[in-house]
């Protein structure tokens, strides 16, 4: 990590500081293509659970970072501050939502690229979304359905984490992982419509 | 106390009292407010126009006022009956609408001018031509300069509200009429969020609220959460096509019964329907058209319309996480429709709990965006809270196929940026289309095109290897810009979305709601998109094992794929996803012997040294893969 120092007094600030921690100036956010540190960005250390007083740092930096406490500073202060708010927002949308943040997990542990599915599971998904197709059309509740497939999620996002926290096999963490984004399309599927009617 | 003040125009007073000359502005369809915080620390509403707080939208030029003049407010809505055309009225209807928009003429009187860039351009006394933006600015201009004869200080910064739903064009509209009429812009905020910031701070409470904001033609829905000094908004909704006019005609419904319909009728009917629902919001029982009208009546006449509310706040509540309000510690009504005592009961069952209304409805808005103009620049505010908005429509750029990569979703809080990598389709291709859309729906059509752009100076590369990364960043405005870079050259292109014209609230509306009815439909398109690229895929698969291993085949099983084959082919030219299905499953059975013996085959050679393992699985259909597997298993259990 190359050290940096502000724009303003000179002193040293890291990567992860958005403000100068001596004179208190908002710092460019650090330059694109450097692997982000989803977790630092807000002060924390990696975890699988939501780290704890989340949604707190979040308000205290927004407060600290946002465009509107710098609508009367200079240009580039104020562009330092969009810069910083939106990685701001980015790491805490990624914190907040247990797969991204596992996701993003992995990513930080060297885990790369989209899984590949295995037959087996996309054959599964398939009859699933057969029976989701067939209930529509025949008027059924879609209720049971849906409870089968939250508890097949929730089941394997604990699989993921028992991977991910007992140094367990990370790519196969990945696949269980990437098999979240079929349940989600699902459960929105099912929701969209009762919700509307 | 301080409005009192303030009241008599003196100088010295006025400058004591307010800090920074910056003011919210609640740049309204029908009536349009001026308000500033004051040395009380609270915002109040400035009466500029004929006594009143509220102005008329209403710009009239020429004609009434001697040629080349401009007259604004209620004196313009007075001359708009005599000069309809030299008069513009509602002229938020036209922001960032496309002259090319058939509803823009449906919508009124006015003479339009062709125009080279699209945009509207009304024609008014004396030739004069002007468009929406010049018109609306003729309106941020009275306001500024009665304000400032009111304050007796100069007034140069505002903050504009506009409609939740306003696109990328409407506000980029509304901020250049700010510009026009001599106001920086500080800030565009939504409506909602300014309602919403003028009670919490007044409230000075925690939680969650919802803001019902139901006007005479739109309504919004905005759930909020206040917390630690931050207000987060959390979800937005609405329905631009539902309001208190459609009340004023279901009643005139029941007041022509069954009298014969003259246009004359049907306007008394109107303006009747409206005095009795004005009545009605004070007494139980009235009179209209020499007919009795009690609350019930009425209440009965627009319930079906009031329960139209409800399916955009469930989605709302739902998306902010509090689903059936559970967790929702207020609600705020906004709009002059939400004193019709039928829409405050359906509130209270909606959400289960009485709603809030205390503070004026008209203005609330402007009161709440001078909140916002003071926190954004006074040297200590008097309140310190920040707001952080979100994006009303899910971002997103056209695929292979014609449908949407969303890449920022609907509710994302501001400013964001997201990031996609796409790559080139065929060798050697030097450009890359980008293509941006605004909205729900998966198919690029049905969504709103805010611009189009060409990446080009990609280096020649085979198919697949050139890397375009597109970046969208939407700004504290909502505003949105987009680069696109080629990684490997580092080639790129910016734009800041700026459309010659733009949606309506009704048009945004149509395509929400459209999104939910035709969710249907979507999926029906897609399937036939996927089911038409795994036909393609299978032909493919197919094809590929007769080459090398069409020597299994007796001529005749040959011809049979090949028939089959081809009826895959036709069905995949029709948009019968069900019939390219079930022609994708038939040539799946009739090659189901044959997969079967290139998989012996396969084994064969395996048991010589190689690996069945080198099969591509990919290739085959699903109904061979689970052979595969089968055949897979039987190996290893023999073993």
């Amino acid at each position: 990590m190359s050290a940096r120092t502000c724009w303003s007094c000179g002193g040293a600030v890291a990567a992860s500081d958005a403000l100068c921690p001596a004179c208190g100036k908002v710092q460019p956010a650090p330059a694109a293509g450097t692997q982000p540190d989803r977790f630092a960005t807000l002060g924390f250390e990696p975890s699988f659970d939501e780290p704890a007083g989340l949604d707190e740092t979040f308000r205290a930096l927004s407060r600290k970072l946002h465009p509107d406490r710098f609508a009367r500073a200079t240009p580039q202060e104020r562009r330092y501050s969009l810069e910083q708010t939106t990685r701001l927002n980015e790491a805490y949308k990624t914190l907040k939502d247990p797969v991204r943040r596992a996701e993003h997990l992995l990513s930080l542990r060297g885990v790369q690229g989209d899984p590949k599915m295995s037959p087996e599971f996309l054959e599964q998904t398939m009859e699933d979304r057969e029976k989701l197709l067939e209930a529509k059309m025949s008027g059924e509740p879609l209720d049971a359905l849906a409870a089968g497939v939250r508890e097949k999620r929730d089941r394997t996002l604990l699989d993921v984490r028992r991977l991910v926290e007992n140094g367990g096999d990370l790519s196969r963490a990945a696949e269980l992982l990437a098999r979240m984004r079929y349940y989600a399309r699902y459960l929105d599927e099912v929701e969209g419509r009762s919700v509307e009617l | 106390m301080a409005l009192f003040q303030i009241s008599e125009p003196g100088e010295s007073h006025a400058k004591e009292a307010c800090t920074t000359g910056a003011v919210g502005i609640d740049l309204g369809t029908t009536n349009s407010l001026i308000a500033i915080v004051l040395g009380d620390g609270k915002p109040h509403a400035l009466a500029i126009d004929e006594g009143s707080t509220l102005l008329p939208s209403a710009v009239h030029y020429g004609s009434g006022g001697g040629p080349g003049s401009v007259v604004v407010g209620g004196a313009a809505r007075r001359l708009a009956a005599e000069f309809p055309r030299d008069t513009v009225v509602s002229v938020k209807r036209f922001m960032g609408r496309s002259s090319a928009d058939p509803e823009t003429r449906r919508l009124s009187p006015y003479r339009f001018a062709e125009g080279e860039s699209g945009v509207v351009r009304f024609v008014v006394d004396g030739g004069r031509v002007v468009n929406p933006v010049e018109v609306s600015a003729e309106i941020l201009r009275a306001l500024r300069t009665r304000a400032e004869e009111r304050l007796g200080i100069k007034v140069h910064q505002a903050v504009i509200t506009v409609p939740a739903y306003f696109d990328d064009a409407q506000r980029q509209a509304t901020k250049e009429a700010g510009r026009l009429a001599g106001l920086e812009v500080l800030r565009l905020l939504n409506e909602p969020t300014a309602a919403a910031l003028a009670y919490g701070l007044d409230k000075r409470s925690e939680g969650k609220f919802a803001v019902y904001d139901l006007g005479g033609g739109t309504f919004d829905i905005s759930i909020l959460q206040l917390q630690a000094g931050v207000f987060e908004v959390k979800a937005v909704g609405g329905d631009s096509a539902l309001g208190g006019d459609d009340f004023d005609r279901a009643l005139a419904e029941i007041l022509l019964g069954n009298q014969p319909r003259t246009p004359h009728k049907i306007r008394e009917a109107i303006d009747a329907a409206k005095q009795a629902k004005e009545d009605l919001t004070r007494v139980e029982v009235t009179e209209a058209m020499g007919k009795r009208v009690t609350q019930s009546q009425l209440e009965s006449a627009i319930r079906p319309l009031i329960e139209k509310t409800g399916g955009p706040s469930r989605r709302a509540l739902r998306d902010a996480g509090v689903p059936e309000g559970k967790g929702l510690d207020g609600v705020i009504l906004v709009g002059g429709s939400t004193r019709v005592p039928a829409v405050r009961r359906y509130v209270r069952e909606l959400f289960g709990m009485e709603p809030l209304a205390d503070i004026d409805p008209d203005e609330v808005v402007a009161l709440g965006a001078a909140v916002q103009a003071d926190l954004l620049t006074a040297e200590s505010p008097q309140h310190d809270v920040l707001l952080l908005d979100v994006t009303p429509l899910s971002l997103g750029l056209e695929t292979m196929g014609g449908l949407v990569e969303k890449l920022i979703l609907r509710n994302t809080t501001i400013p964001v940026r997201a990031t996609q990598e796409f790559t080139t389709f065929a060798d050697g291709q030097s450009g890359m289309d980008i293509h941006v859309l605004q909205g729900e729906r998966e198919l690029v059509p049905d969504n709103r095109s805010l611009a189009k752009f060409t990446l080009s100076g990609i280096p020649p590369l085979p198919a697949g290897l050139a890397r375009v990364a597109v970046t969208f960043q939407v700004d504290a405005d909502g505003i949105l810009s987009v680069t696109a870079r080629e990684q490997l050259t580092g080639v790129s292109q910016t734009i800041t979305v700026k459309p010659s014209h733009g949606l309506t609230d009704e048009e945004i509306e149509r395509m929400l709601l459209a999104s939910i009815e035709h969710a249907e439909q979507d999926v029906q398109a897609r399937l036939l998109i996927d089911n038409r690229v795994e036909a393609q895929r299978i032909l493919k698969a197919t094809e590929k094992q007769l080459e090398s291993n069409g020597d299994l085949l007796a001529p005749e099983e040959r011809r049979q794929i090949e028939a089959q084959m081809a009826a895959v082919q036709k069905a995949a030219l029709g948009t019968d996803h069900n019939a390219i299905h079930s022609e994708v499953e038939k040539l799946d059975q009739v090659s189901a012997d044959f997969a079967k013996r290139v998989m012996d085959r396969g084994i064969e050679r395996a048991l010589k040294g190689h690996s069945v393992g080198e099969f591509d699985q990919g290739e085959l259909s699903p109904h061979a893969q689970k052979a595969y597997s089968a055949l897979r298993d039987a190996e290893e259990t023999t073993d």
